[in-house]
């Protein structure tokens, strides 16, 4: 995912959890303010680094994140829009 | 991995909708006179103290129940499920007719994602019936008017499978109602009727994915329809993922999804998504594509989704599938 695209997702799920911030391409990923004003950084791991994929990073603090919902969920914990709803879904192969 | 298994005893539930003086007790009543599907049980849903649409529907008393509690999707949970556990005991005890499908009548002025939900939520109901079709009226005369003015008439033509339009002897749809439902549903198909004359078979036929797709997305005031469409098959892993991510940060906001997909494990069968705002159906294999079109289509209804994070959310999971 390009950053530019990241920016993207990321706008449209903070949209989505009503909350309000400006998300900007910024050097190796995004950034944007939480509502109570604290800065947020998303980047792109680099390849050595996996399974890590994203990090998420605040002042004194850098959380991993192995996938895009993960990074989604620290996002949205990180912004203060609470939990989403956990559920498990299955796709069963047929058989044959 | 195990395969899905679909019991094949479950009982198909069509629910007709619309809002007041649509003409669904009419539409009712034709469809009961048509001998393909009289034997269905109903259930009426009124709202107000005197069951008057229960008098007007000619079908058998032992299968024709009235709720008239309240609104339906207002005491979904404890009424209508009872109501269709009752029936189906009643069905296997032979104390009423073995009836062939389920039809549910609403109140003009219900919610019909409540029920939908209910339907699916509700494990008992669920494991012995099937949810093939919301049929929703909508007046050609006055429709326009009451979309615009009537929260309830939206909800009830954005949850439609299928869109009938009705009184069309007394006045021809307008533009703007015609603007106004592809706005709201463009997946949809619609029919005129007059005096509800229909085929029941076009209104209760299951599946009902849409042919349509002409629109990347079409909205209104908050809610919208929005449609994926895919040439190339999905992992079975990234549509598993795509479902979780969608129902975990959407919740109640996603009112339905359906559609069919193909899988890059199995393209030549296409597995049917269904869901209710938070709850989804488990996912059934069809035996082959209903026609030559082989593209994974996928109708999201919803409110205050934004349009393009369903397809976002999915090229970003399948990326981070195709490179693991």
């Amino acid at each position: 995912m390009t950053p530019p695209e990241l920016r993207d997702l990321l706008a449209d799920a903070l949209a989505l959890w009503q909350v309000p911030a400006r998300v900007r391409v910024a050097a190796g990923g995004v950034a944007l303010a939480a509502p109570d004003g604290t800065p947020l950084t998303v980047r792109a791991a680099a390849a050595e680094d996996r399974p890590i994929r994203w990090w998420l990073e605040r002042p004194g603090q850098r959380r991993p994140c192995t996938s895009v919902l993960g990074l989604l969920r620290g996002l949205r914990n990180a912004v203060g829009a609470g939990e989403g709803e956990a559920r498990r879904a299955r796709v069963a192969l047929p058989e044959g | 991995m195990s395969p899905v298994v679909v019991p094949e005893a479950r009982l198909p539930v069509c629910v007709i909708t619309g809002f007041l003086g649509t003409g669904k007790t009419t539409l009712l009543k034709r469809v009961l006179r048509d001998p393909r599907f009289a034997d269905s049980a109903v259930i009426v849903n009124e709202y107000g103290e005197v069951p008057l649409d229960h008098d007007l529907i000619a079908a058998s008393e032992d299968t024709l129940i009235s709720v008239s509690t309240g609104c339906l999707c207002c005491v979904v949970r404890s009424d209508l499920t009872e109501t269709l556990l009752d029936l189906a005991r009643r069905r296997e005890a032979g104390e009423v007719p073995a009836y062939a499908r389920v039809v549910i009548e609403t109140s003009g002025l219900a919610d019909p994602a409540p029920i939908l939900h209910a339907l699916m939520a509700d494990e008992r109901v669920a494991t012995g019936h099937i949810l093939h079709a919301v049929v929703t009226l909508v007046d050609a005369a006055t429709g326009a008017a009451v979309l615009a003015r009537h929260p309830e008439a939206q909800r009830q033509a954005m949850l439609a499978d299928r869109l009938l339009l009705t009184k069309t002897d007394l006045a021809p749809a307008v533009a703007e109602l015609e603007a106004a439902l592809t706005a709201l549903n463009p997946a949809a198909p619609r029919l005129a009727a007059s005096h509800g004359e229909v085929d029941p078979a076009w209104l209760f036929a299951p599946g009902s994915l849409p042919e349509f797709l002409e629109a990347n997305a079409r909205h209104t005031e908050g809610v919208a329809s929005i449609v994926l469409e895919r040439e190339t098959p999905l992992p079975a892993l990234a549509l598993t993922l795509w479902l979780q991510g969608l129902v975990e940060h959407c919740g109640p906001r996603l009112l339905r999804l359906k559609g069919l997909v193909a899988l890059a494990e199995a393209p030549e069968k296409p597995v049917a998504l269904h869901a209710v705002q938070h709850l989804l159906h488990p996912l059934e294999w069809l035996d082959s594509w209903p026609g030559t079109d082989r593209r994974s289509r996928i109708v999201l209804i919803g409110e205050g989704i934004p349009r393009h994070l369903p397809a976002r959310l999915l090229a970003a999971i399948e990326a981070e599938v195709r490179d693991s």
